[in-house]
C-alpha cells in the first residue's frame, strides 16, 4: 500500500490540491462572501502597498500634469467637467425631482422620502487582480462603518456593492459583474425593470421592463430603491437597443451605465438614512438631501 | 520551504498587487494582462509537479482574494490549468518571447472561458455563459504581451537560484 502510495505520489498530491478548492467552492458558492484571518493578514500585507503604489504614482502623475506641462488648461479642464457634471446631475435630479414632486403631492408621502442618506468618501486603491473580475477596492473597511452589502455611487450615478470588508479595507463588486442585479425605474415612464451585469465593461442588460411600457432607446435609468437596495432616483445609465418584440410579456434592451468604471478616484459608499431632522455633518461624511 | 518557492510566491504577490494597480492607473478597461496566469503556465511548464501544483494553488488564492468572487474560483482554476498544461507540456515550447506569447493568449482564452462556464454555475440565470469573444480576445492578448516579461523574470530567478542550491546539496 505504501509503495502504492509513493508510487503515485504526484497524482494523488495534485488530485487533492484540485479537488480541495472545488469541494469548497462547490459549498460556498451560493453563500456571502467572507474573509478568513489568513485572507485578513493577505491583505493587511498586499492592500497597503497598492495604496502606496497608487498615491505615489497618482501624486507624480498629478505633478506633472498639474505643474509641469498643463498647469492652466488642466485645472481649467477638471473645473468645467465639475461644473458640465454637476449640471448633468442637477439636471437629472431636477427631472427626477419634478417627476416625484407631483407624485408625493398625489400620495401624500412626504416625510420618509426626504431623509438624508449618509454618504462615506472612499479613495479607490486598486482594482481585481483577475482580468475577468469586476472588482474596486476602497481604502475603506468595516472599521469606518462599511459592511457588506453597502451601496456604492459616485456623482454620475451608481457604481455597485460592498462585496467582501476587512477592517480598513472593501472590494466593490460592480454593477457589471454578472453576479449583480439592480432593481430600476425608467426616469421618463415610470416602468420598473432590472438592470443585470453581463460581464462587459461598456453595457449592462435590462430584464424585466414589461413590453406595455414605451421604453425607448436613450431613456435615463434609475434606482427604483427599497430596502436593502440603493437610494431611490440615483442614474443606472441610459436604455439602449431596446428590442420591441411582437410577443411575450418583456421588452430586452441593453444599458450603458452612466458610470466610466475606469474612471473612478473615489467613490462614495451608502452608510445608510439619518433621522428626518439631520444636519449631521463630520468630516469624513456627507448628508446628502434626496 | 526552498528559497526558490518563497522567491516565486514573491513574484506572484508582486504580480497580484501589479494586476491590481496598473490597469487603475493607467485607466485600461479591456487589455488587462493576467500576470498569475503566465506564472502557472510557466510553473507548468518548468516546474515539477508537486511544487509546481502547490504553487500554483497559491497564485489562484492570490486572484481569487482579489476578485470577490465565491472562494476558490480561480484557485481551482489555476490547478486546472497547471494540469492541463502540464500533460500538454511536451508538445509545448517556451524557449522565445513569441513562442511564450503565443502560448499565453492560446491559455488565456481557455481559462477565461472556463471561468465564464463556472461562473454560470454560481450564478443561475446570469449571463456567465454567454462567451462574449472581445473581452476575452482583449484580455488573452494583454496577457500575451505581458507572459515574455514574467517569463523572463522567473527564468533569470531560476538560473541565478540553480548554481546556489547546487552549491548547497554539494555541501
Amino acid at each position: 500500500m505504501r509503495s502504492l502510495l509513493r508510487r503515485y505520489r504526484e497524482p494523488i498530491f495534485v488530485a487533492f490540491l484540485l479537488a480541495v478548492p472545488f469541494a469548497i467552492f462547490a459549498a460556498k458558492a451560493r453563500k456571502p462572501m467572507g474573509h478568513n484571518p489568513f485572507d485578513r493578514l493577505v491583505l493587511a500585507l498586499t492592500a497597503p502597498v497598492e495604496k502606496a503604489i497608487v498615491i505615489a504614482v497618482s501624486g507624480l502623475q498629478d505633478g506633472w500634469h498639474g505643474y509641469v506641462a498643463l498647469r492652466g488648461v488642466r485645472e481649467e479642464n477638471l473645473r468645467l467637467r465639475r461644473e458640465l457634471l454637476a449640471g448633468h446631475n442637477e439636471a437629472s435630479a431636477l427631472a427626477e425631482m419634478k417627476g416625484e414632486n407631483d407624485r408625493l403631492k398625489r400620495l401624500l408621502e412626504y416625510a420618509d422620502r426626504n431623509s438624508p442618506t449618509r454618504y462615506l468618501v472612499a479613495e479607490v486603491i486598486a482594482v481585481g487582480a483577475s482580468p475577468h473580475s469586476h472588482v474596486l477596492r476602497i481604502a475603506r473597511g468595516t472599521a469606518d462603518g462599511v459592511n457588506q452589502g453597502a451601496a456604492v455611487v459616485a456623482p454620475e450615478g451608481v457604481v455597485g456593492q460592498i462585496a467582501v470588508a476587512t477592517a480598513h479595507y472593501a472590494d466593490v463588486q460592480l454593477i457589471m459583474s454578472p453576479i449583480s442585479a439592480i432593481p430600476a425605474v425608467s426616469q421618463r415612464t415610470r416602468g420598473r425593470s432590472t438592470v443585470k451585469g453581463v460581464g462587459d465593461v461598456t453595457r449592462c442588460k435590462l430584464e424585466y421592463a414589461l413590453r406595455t411600457d414605451d421604453l425607448q432607446d436613450g431613456d435615463v435609468l434609475l434606482t427604483a430603491g427599497g430596502p436593502g437596495f440603493f437610494p431611490k432616483g440615483l442614474p443606472i445609465g441610459r436604455a439602449v437597443n431596446v428590442a420591441k418584440r411582437p410577443t411575450g410579456m418583456f421588452t430586452a434592451a441593453d444599458v450603458i451605465p452612466a458610470v466610466n468604471f475606469s474612471r473612478l478616484d473615489e467613490v462614495l459608499v451608502v452608510l445608510g438614512h439619518l433621522p428626518p431632522p439631520s444636519s449631521v455633518l463630520n468630516a469624513s461624511t456627507i448628508g446628502a438631501p434626496q | 520551504m526552498t528559497l526558490r518557492n518563497a522567491l516565486v510566491l514573491g513574484v506572484c504577490l508582486a504580480a497580484s498587487i501589479l494586476e491590481s494597480t496598473l490597469p487603475f492607473l493607467l485607466h485600461l478597461k479591456a487589455v488587462r494582462a493576467d500576470l498569475l496566469l503566465s506564472v502557472v503556465l510557466y510553473l507548468a511548464l518548468n516546474d515539477e509537479v508537486v511544487q509546481g501544483a502547490a504553487l500554483s494553488l497559491a497564485a489562484g488564492y492570490l486572484a481569487d482574494l482579489t476578485s470577490a468572487t465565491p472562494p476558490c474560483l480561480y484557485t481551482v482554476l489555476a490547478v486546472l490549468t497547471f494540469v492541463v498544461v502540464r500533460l500538454a507540456g511536451s508538445t509545448i515550447k517556451t524557449g522565445g518571447g513569441l513562442q511564450s506569447a503565443a502560448v499565453a493568449f492560446a491559455a488565456s482564452l481557455i481559462h477565461s472561458s472556463l471561468a465564464a462556464v463556472l461562473f454560470y454555475f454560481i450564478a443561475p440565470g446570469s449571463e456567465g455563459l454567454v462567451l462574449q469573444f472581445v473581452p476575452l480576445f482583449w484580455s488573452a492578448l494583454g496577457t500575451a504581451i505581458a507572459a515574455p516579461a514574467v517569463f523572463s523574470v522567473l527564468r533569470r530567478l531560476d538560473a541565478a537560484l540553480v548554481p546556489a542550491e547546487a552549491a548547497t546539496l554539494v555541501r
